[in-house]
């Protein structure tokens, strides 16, 4: 990583703007890919401003077509290589802290999503007050595809999402647009783009950090977006219906009943998507979903941290290094997994990746405490 | 005068609400702070949960995860926190409603995947596991399940035979049949042998007659038959040829496809209940109506085309006794969901006592914490350590029953009777405790616990009466001794080995460590009842050799009776902890077991009985209780570890065990 200090700097732009802080993630060549320099500085910048009194609320948005596309992937793979697993878990440590701290976080927080908002960038929006999505919006949680598991928290928020939908979403990394973001609660508010400027200059004047006074504020420049015909969104019946299941060859066998009678696009389309995806990935990930649903924020991230760990430890499988080959690197997008099937991954083999790291360097994510602030109670309910 | 300022300062809050202060600066209003930033667990909370819930710990969460998504199970956000629990105001008639549409919403999932068509101990485990599920989000919900599997489907399942399996097992496990299970009438309950329907045979046509005779015939509380159940399983005498043969089991539609009721049936609303509203009971008269001869649910006797009565059962009581199999499941299924009750209502009651503070001990100190009142620490924390225990209990049953042989019958029928009265007895203490325990907010609806004590107090009821069942269980080991006695051989089996040994001695002295030692503890226990059991005997023998006969000289003895079943269940549910806490490496987890356990065996060593028949002594007795006041205080750092064991999800506890300020707040009006 060979970038000099002031264009590291750069990296986050900062404007101090009376009570409110605009932070920019600034690399818009890589999508505003989370490198491990970003984090580390919108950690320090989070935990400056909730000791300052006069910053009340924090607005983070991305430069170009994305807020932000995840974490540098090709950074943990090279640290991962060059300095073991731990170098690799180095990012996703510091990745998942600065999740809990915005999870956890005492004055609001604003995320402007104008464009791509994928992976860790949802785990640095998502855990916020506000989400505000636009008709550039497209969201996706795609690892399965490249052999990692929604992370970052995922298993707190897509848990909590209308009815089985989080499943849906997490496993086959379907993208989202605004509207439908906005459908399913994982926007907030829905602003069309035009009206961004005004609504940050709105907000860039207020004297409070009272999330009802800025939810007003971000209402009077919302709209409501109507779903189109074809959107996922209109098929929550059989979502519920198939990934409701209990495992993943439950949900399979599910969705390929739905089409027996009846040709239906979509849904041969998700089926194809579930067998593209890593069949570890998959199985960890609905566990992770499911065990989320009933996890505080910070348990969630404790136990992703593990799972991260035994993927990066490459012990039981090395789907996560085969993915990023067949998808980023030589993009042959022939990814071949081992195991190659669903049924060849039983469930001690799931297990596994839910235990404690095994190992005298490997220990368990340390969360920063949070008591020491009067928490709003938003936040105490996410405990 | 600081005090007047405090006062004014929370004066001025409420005052000047409009503007509320910033999140950092002091405040003078209460504010709620989650246990979880105060409390630490000194154990793993997850190995607890899976070594107390025993087994299908992911079948449980997946249930959990089924009912917490769907609106069905209609869900409420309270204080930032969604809870699903029943909307038990809406009128009778929609409760059923929405109890058969959960039903239909769990089963169109494969939440019953198996439960009648697959055999083994893996199948019978993991219905267990979802019936204690659909126990902690609704009673209704539970027990109509309960009936149409457990009952309706095990009355086909043990009392007919290869053909009846074939033709209705399938159907009920995916609900194209609805069935119900008519045995209880007006007039008898608990004596099933005296139940009045007739049923005769008319060889002409080959069917069987079936009447109610009277109005104390009804047939009552019937689970299912107000409104949804097509089939049922009549418990009728039978008369062949002017004999009566005793009590036996008919399959009869009640209702159409259509769900209208067919001919010669008559059906009536029990009408609104206490609890269980989501469950439609009903009364059903049978006018002589006609079934096929193969609707003789025929596994212990049948009657032939020609009308001759056949048994492989000739002992009439024997053969009665194998009527009443499906009852025994039963029993187990509710003593084992019970526990999850005491769970929920645990949980709650001490997250509350952890968040609720109640009068300062001095001027401008912060109030005091409901939990650090060594008080509430002695109401609470000796029902965890019995929740605990008949954890440990149910788990024992549920692999006795489901490990079963023609052999250990009569053990399941003792154990699951014990158990059942003494889980669901205990039940209520610990909801009413808890309730009490959470002051004016037990009583709201929506934190369940003042609620469930109406839901509940049913158990105590069904199949079979508590004080019945206990009764059975002391018959049951006076004929133990007897047999003993007449053969000359040693105890065996049901725990009572230890009769065969020299009796136990209690120290004069008993000591911290004495009162903790598992040894001491057990023999305290089993002291206990060989000599109840021994005092039994000599009193029904006493009464007896004064002319009375053996079922009056019973009667006479109920005191005993009644003391020695619970000496018999508590030192049975100890013995099942003993046998858990065995299996544990030294750890963290085995240490609070172990405390658990002694506490668990010094509550039951409290009972009156130890002082009045002379067990403990004044003095010893005051020792046990200055321990359990020792062991509460050493347990009160548990107490949040020890509740969030329990594995209860967030969404099936209540606003009260969470931010019930926020909750409560003018916001959330």
């Amino acid at each position: 990583m060979a970038s000099s200090v002031s264009s590291q700097h750069d990296q986050v732009l900062v404007e101090v703007k009376s009570f409110a802080r605009v932070l920019t993630l600034n690399r818009p060549k890589q999508l505003n890919a989370l490198s491990l320099h970003m984090i580390s500085r919108l950690l320090e910048l989070f935990l400056a401003y909730e000791e300052d009194p006069n910053v009340k609320l924090v607005i983070l948005k991305g430069k170009g077509r994305a807020f932000c596309t995840g974490g540098d992937v090709a950074a943990v793979v090279h640290d991962l290589r060059t300095g073991g697993w731990r170098a690799g878990a180095n990012h996703f440590m510091k990745g998942y802290t600065l999740n809990y701290l915005m999870a956890t976080y005492s004055k609001p927080q604003v995320s402007l999503l104008n464009g791509i908002v994928m992976g860790g960038g949802n785990g640095a929006s998502m855990h916020g007050r506000f989400r505000v999505a636009t008709e550039n919006s497209l969201f996706a949680m795609p690892e399965t595809a490249v052999g990692l598991f929604p992370d970052v928290g995922a298993s707190y928020f897509l848990s909590r999402l209308p009815g089985f939908f989080g499943e849906y979403v997490g496993l086959t990394g379907a993208r989202l647009d605004g509207a439908e973001m906005l459908a399913c609660g994982l926007a907030t508010h829905f602003v069309p783009s035009a009206k961004l400027p005004m609504l940050e200059a709105a907000l860039c004047a207020i004297d409070s950090g009272d999330p009802e006074i800025i939810s007003s504020i971000i209402g009077r420049y919302s709209e409501q977006p109507s779903l189109k015909e074809q959107s996922v969104y209109n098929r929550l019946d059989v979502i519920d219906r198939c990934f409701s299941q209990k495992t993943v060859e439950e949900i399979l066998s599910a969705l390929e009943r739905e089409v027996v009678d009846r040709r239906d696009r979509w849904i041969s389309a998700t089926i194809q998507t579930l067998k593209r995806a890593s069949p570890t990935s998959l199985k960890i990930s609905l566990r992770s979903i499911r065990v989320g649903r009933f996890q505080g924020v910070g348990p969630c991230l404790v136990r992703e941290y593990r799972m991260v760990c035994h993927v990066l430890r490459g012990e039981f499988s090395n789907d996560f290094l085969e993915g990023y080959r067949a998808i980023l690197l030589d993009k042959d997008k022939n990814p071949k997994w081992e195991p190659s099937k669903l049924e060849l991954v039983t469930d001690t083999k799931v297990d596994r990746y839910f235990s404690k790291v095994n190992n005298e360097d490997g220990e368990d994510l340390k969360l920063p405490v949070r008591s020491k602030f009067k928490l709003p109670s938003y936040v105490v309910a996410k405990l | 005068m600081d005090r007047a300022f405090q006062r004014t300062q929370i004066l001025t809050d409420h005052l000047l609400q409009f503007s509320p202060p910033s999140p950092l600066s002091s405040n003078a209003c209460l504010s709620y702070s989650p246990p979880e930033l105060s409390e630490s667990y000194a154990f793993d909370v997850k190995e607890m949960r899976k070594l107390i819930d025993g087994h299908n710990v992911e079948e449980r969460d997946w249930l959990f995860g089924l009912m917490r998504q769907s609106k069905l199970f209609n869900p409420e956000e309270k204080g930032g926190k969604v809870f699903v629990l029943p909307d038990y105001n809406q009128s009778t008639e929609q409760q059923r409603e929405m109890t058969w549409k959960r039903i239909e919403y769990l089963l169109e999932r494969g939440a019953f995947k198996g439960w009648l068509t697959e055999e083994g101990e893996e199948i019978e485990m993991r219905k267990f596991a979802g019936f204690e599920v659909s126990s902690i989000y609704d009673h209704s919900l539970f027990t109509k399940l309960g009936v149409h599997f457990f009952l309706w489907g095990g009355a086909i399942k043990f009392l007919g035979t290869k053909h009846h399996h074939e033709k209705w097992l399938r159907g009920t496990e995916n609900y194209s049949i609805k069935g119900c299970f008519a045995m209880t009438e007006l007039g008898h309950g608990s004596n099933v042998r005296g139940v009045e329907t007739v049923t005769t045979y008319d060889s002409n046509t080959g069917e069987f007659v079936i009447n109610t005779p009277c109005e104390t015939a009804q047939k009552y509380w019937i689970g299912g038959a107000a409104n949804h159940a097509t089939h049922t399983v009549v418990f009728s005498q039978l008369h062949i040829n002017g004999t009566n043969q005793g009590v036996h089991a008919f399959i009869v539609q009640i209702r159409d496809a259509d769900g209208n009721i067919c001919p010669n049936v008559r059906i009536a609303d029990c009408g609104h209940k206490i609890g269980l509203n989501g469950v439609d009971n009903g009364r059903i008269w049978f006018d002589n109506v006609r079934v096929p001869r193969e609707n003789l649910l025929n596994s212990v006797a049948d009657v032939s085309l020609d009308g001759k009565y056949l048994s492989s059962i000739e002992n009439p009581d024997q053969r009665f006794a194998a009527f009443m199999a499906p009852l025994t499941v039963g029993r187990v299924n509710i003593a084992c969901a019970s526990v999850y009750q005491s769970k929920v209502a645990l949980a709650i009651s001490v997250r509350y006592a952890l968040t609720r503070r109640a009068f300062s001990l001095k001027p401008n100190e912060p109030e005091v914490l409901l939990l650090d009142y060594p008080s509430h620490q002695r109401r609470l924390i000796p029902l965890i350590a019995k929740t605990y225990a008949m954890s440990f209990a149910a788990n024992y049953l549920k692999m006795l029953y489901v490990k079963r042989t023609p052999q250990s019958n009569k053990i399941i029928h003792i154990v699951s009777s014990s158990f059942k009265a003494t889980f669901t007895w205990t039940n209520m203490q610990i909801l009413q405790e808890c309730r009490e325990a959470c002051g004016g907010q037990g009583l709201k609806t929506e934190n369940r616990v003042g609620h469930l004590k109406g839901e509940y107090d049913v158990q105590s009821t069904f199949e079979g009466d508590n004080n019945i069942l206990m009764q059975q269980v002391s018959k049951a080991l006076f004929a133990e001794y007897m047999a003993a006695q007449k053969r000359n051989k040693a105890f065996k089996g049901l725990g009572l080995e230890h009769m065969n040994k020299p009796c136990p001695i209690i120290p004069s002295q008993l000591t911290s460590s004495t009162l903790r030692s598992s040894q001491f503890l057990m023999d305290a226990l089993c002291l206990r009842e060989r000599d109840l059991l021994n005092r039994f005997v000599v009193d029904v023998s006493k009464c007896k050799s004064e002319g009375e006969s053996t079922q009056q000289a019973f009667l006479m003895c109920y005191q005993l009776a009644e003391d020695l079943g619970r000496a018999f269940s508590d030192r049975a549910i100890f013995q099942t902890f003993i046998e858990a806490e065995a299996t544990l490496p030294a750890d963290s987890l085995k240490d609070i077991l172990g405390t658990l356990r002694s506490l668990y065996a010094l509550i039951c060593l409290e009972d009156a009985s130890y002082v009045q028949y002379g067990y403990l002594s004044v003095e010893n007795g005051a020792s046990v209780r200055r321990e359990i006041t020792k062991i509460c205080s050493e347990l009160r750092p548990h107490a949040l570890a020890l509740v969030t064991s329990f594995g209860i999800p967030d969404a099936f506890l209540s606003p009260i065990a969470f931010n019930w300020i926020e909750a409560n707040s003018w916001s959330s009006v």
